[in-house]
């Protein structure tokens, strides 16, 4: 049979996300591909230096649709260090437990995507219906399901009750029974591992090169982690561990993720127990002194960078913003390259990508 | 003029097409309401197939340039006629609307052609998912086939006759053929999965996969009878399945027979439901390992000792 070019993207059933590929096949094998991207470029970076850094942090809210509240934090937190502002410890840890609601939610969904693409549709239910009770939580903390607007230059705006904390202690333990179910289900079914290992590899040394972040460079045993490298509070004052896998494949990436789920549910119930009194945001200057800075923050695709330079005025000069999957992005010809057809949209799904944020 | 009567009574009412027009009816409903279930959804109302009959009746058929659309047209009819053919042959708790030494084979010759139209639909139809799903379906047939051809035969040996109401009939005062040749029956189960094209081997339709297969270009009454022979080939599996392996139903009783038919009915079905939604998708080349490495051995064994037993 002659090789077949099959176009995937930006709009296709197996990749809800707004990114082409073109796919040359032989037969049922991929001899090559070519990626094309830019679909969902909202010229986010521009558009920050149009508007003050009060209204940036609602602009950078939309970088992405899931990631939302990591994108306000990372930018608060560098306008925080321009203006040398001391955030309350209280606006801390509430800050972290969105975080942390925002991982699992995010790789949920992510759990879910993929089964959807194994074939498995039961767990991509169940992923998906338990992925309900994280955006209830966060519902019920913030008002918004994805977009929280949690976060302002100083702090936060919200607060918990003694009510809330109880409902949000009681929903995670019921969640982390449900994700107990999810990782006996990834680690021990063998039709889920038939159709995840031994594809998309890729090893430590090419992960460096190709700068990949995040839970897909910690399948491949990469020990890093920005919420441990780059210690903040709360996180220098809680326990928890670095989750890392060494078989570079997607099931490593899937293992990973669900571990990660854990770890973070474990995280939020530790936030909680520890969270301490006080007021939850500080009074913020509008004009910030001229500066730059560089604020890092683990997002639940990796590292998530900004770079804001400020010339002492309300707006900032220039707003750079570097997306986990970018990195991961430019790995997927590699990846790709000699999987079968059928094995695409679980390659494509292993790396979770998020085109809205590459886009911006 | 009253045997003219009875035969297109057998024909078109019970147990010929209206029969099985309500069975297939009621099977996609039940199938889709279990699979919504274990997945805890709701699952859709009762005359949801209806519905989506309806509606793709009242579409709009629209073929791709350069689509030869006569045989786009003839391709699921002739399905569909091999399919309803089938069943006159099948009898349902002892009822059949024909039957003649050898109808076994002219029933599963029947039931695997609308493969053979499915992959011919997906080659012509001008689409590269339509194109390799149409490959997917013809390298699944040549897994999925032999197995189930193979586990055929054990019935046929132990009843001593290729005519499926006398394999049925046999098994009457005796133990059903599925508990003297459990191997045999799963593997008929597995190949019915594959023949249906049903989760975990859905692997010709895959929507993350090849979108829609062979069917990503059909619409209208086209998709809708593809549509109709996938599902009425699900019915008629099953009532194969019960005559080979479960006797058919048959007992003393005539009231019984019909009930219990449908209980054996209710739990294959189960067993299919039950398959696609615990087991994530095989790969193409997965399949033809197991086809030919694993069942097909298997099968062979099955019949190894059959004939050891009938001898």
């Amino acid at each position: 049979m002659s090789k077949v070019t099959i176009p995937i993207g930006p709009q296709h059933p197996l990749l809800k996300e707004p990114v082409a590929f073109t796919l040359t096949a032989d037969g049922e094998q991929i001899v090559d591909s070519a990626l094309r991207m830019g679909y969902v470029h909202r010229g986010i970076e521009r558009l920050a230096q149009d508007r003050s850094y009060t209204q940036i942090t609602y602009l950078v809210e939309r970088v992405c649709g899931i990631c939302s509240h990591v994108h306000t934090t990372t930018y608060c937190q560098g306008v925080e260090a321009l203006l040398g502002l001391d955030v309350p410890p209280r606006g801390l840890y509430l800050r972290a437990l969105l975080c942390e609601l925002e991982r699992i939610h995010s790789h949920l969904l992510w759990l879910g995507v993929l089964a959807k693409n194994v074939g498995l549709d039961t767990l991509f239910m169940y992923a998906w219906r338990d992925r309900e009770i994280v955006l209830d939580i966060m519902e019920e903390l913030s008002g918004g399901r994805v977009s929280h607007a949690v976060n302002i230059v100083g702090g936060v705006r919200i607060d918990l009750d003694e009510a809330q904390h109880q409902m949000v202690v009681e929903q995670l333990n019921r969640l982390a029974g449900r994700v107990h179910k999810h990782l006996n289900i990834v680690l021990h079914e063998r039709t889920i591992k038939a159709r995840t290992q031994n594809i998309g590899y890729l090893s430590a040394e090419q992960m460096r090169e190709y700068c990949v972040v995040g839970p897909v460079a910690r399948a491949s045993g990469i020990d890093m982690d920005l919420r441990r490298d780059l210690p903040r509070p709360p996180y220098t004052e809680l326990d928890f561990d670095v989750i890392t896998h060494t078989d570079g494949d997607v099931w490593a990436r899937t293992v990973v993720r669900v571990e990660e789920t854990l770890v973070s549910l474990k995280l939020c119930q530790d936030i909680l127990a520890k969270l301490p009194d006080g007021p939850v945001a500080a009074k913020a200057k509008r004009r910030v002194p001229t500066g730059e800075v560089v604020s890092r923050f683990e997002a639940p695709r990796g590292e998530v960078v900004y770079y804001i330079r400020s010339n002492g005025t309300d707006k900032p000069e220039r707003l750079k913003i570097r997306t986990p999957t970018l990195t991961a992005l430019i790995t997927l010809p590699i990846q790709l390259q000699g999987v079968a057809l059928a094995d695409v949209s679980v390659v494509l799904s292993g790396v979770d990508l998020c085109i809205a944020c590459a886009d911006r | 003029m009253a045997e003219l009567l009875s035969a297109l009574f057998t024909w078109f009412v019970f147990p010929g097409f209206i029969f099985l027009l309500l069975c297939t009816w009621a099977f996609d409903w039940l199938d889709r309401r279990i699979i919504a279930r274990f997945h805890g959804r709701v699952g859709p109302p009762w005359f949801q197939p209806l519905a989506d009959w309806i509606k793709l009746l009242a579409k709009e058929d629209i073929l791709s340039t350069g689509i030869n659309e006569r045989l786009a047209a003839i391709l699921p009819m002739l399905s569909f006629a091999m399919v309803l053919a089938a069943s006159l042959y099948i009898p349902v708790a002892g009822y059949t609307a024909a039957a003649f030494e050898g109808d076994l084979i002219v029933v599963l010759f029947l039931l695997s052609m609308p493969a053979l139209a499915y992959f011919l639909a997906g080659w012509i139809s001008g689409g590269a998912y339509g194109i390799m799903g149409g490959n997917r379906a013809l390298l699944q047939y040549f897994s999925y086939e032999v197995p189930f051809l193979m586990a055929m035969v054990g019935p046929a040996i132990l009843g001593n006759s290729w005519s499926i109401s006398q394999i049925a009939q046999q098994q009457t005062g005796t133990l059903w053929y599925a508990f003297v040749q459990p191997v045999g029956f799963i593997l008929a189960i597995i190949g019915l999965i594959g023949k249906l094209k049903r989760d975990p081997l859905d692997i010709p339709k895959a929507k993350s996969e090849v979108v829609g297969g062979s069917l990503t270009e059909y619409s209208g009454r086209k998709l809708v009878l593809w549509h109709l022979t996938m599902e009425m080939q699900a019915v008629l599996g099953i009532f194969l399945l019960i005559n080979t392996f479960l006797g058919g139903a048959i007992t003393a009783m005539v009231g019984l027979n019909i009930l219990l038919f449908f209980l054996m009915a209710m739990v294959i079905l189960l067993s299919l439901s039950t398959a696609s939604v615990i087991y994530a998708r095989l790969r193409i080349d997965q399949l033809a390992y197991l086809g030919w490495r694993v069942f097909a051995p298997l099968a062979l064994l099955q019949i190894a000792f059959v004939v050891w037993m009938g001898g």
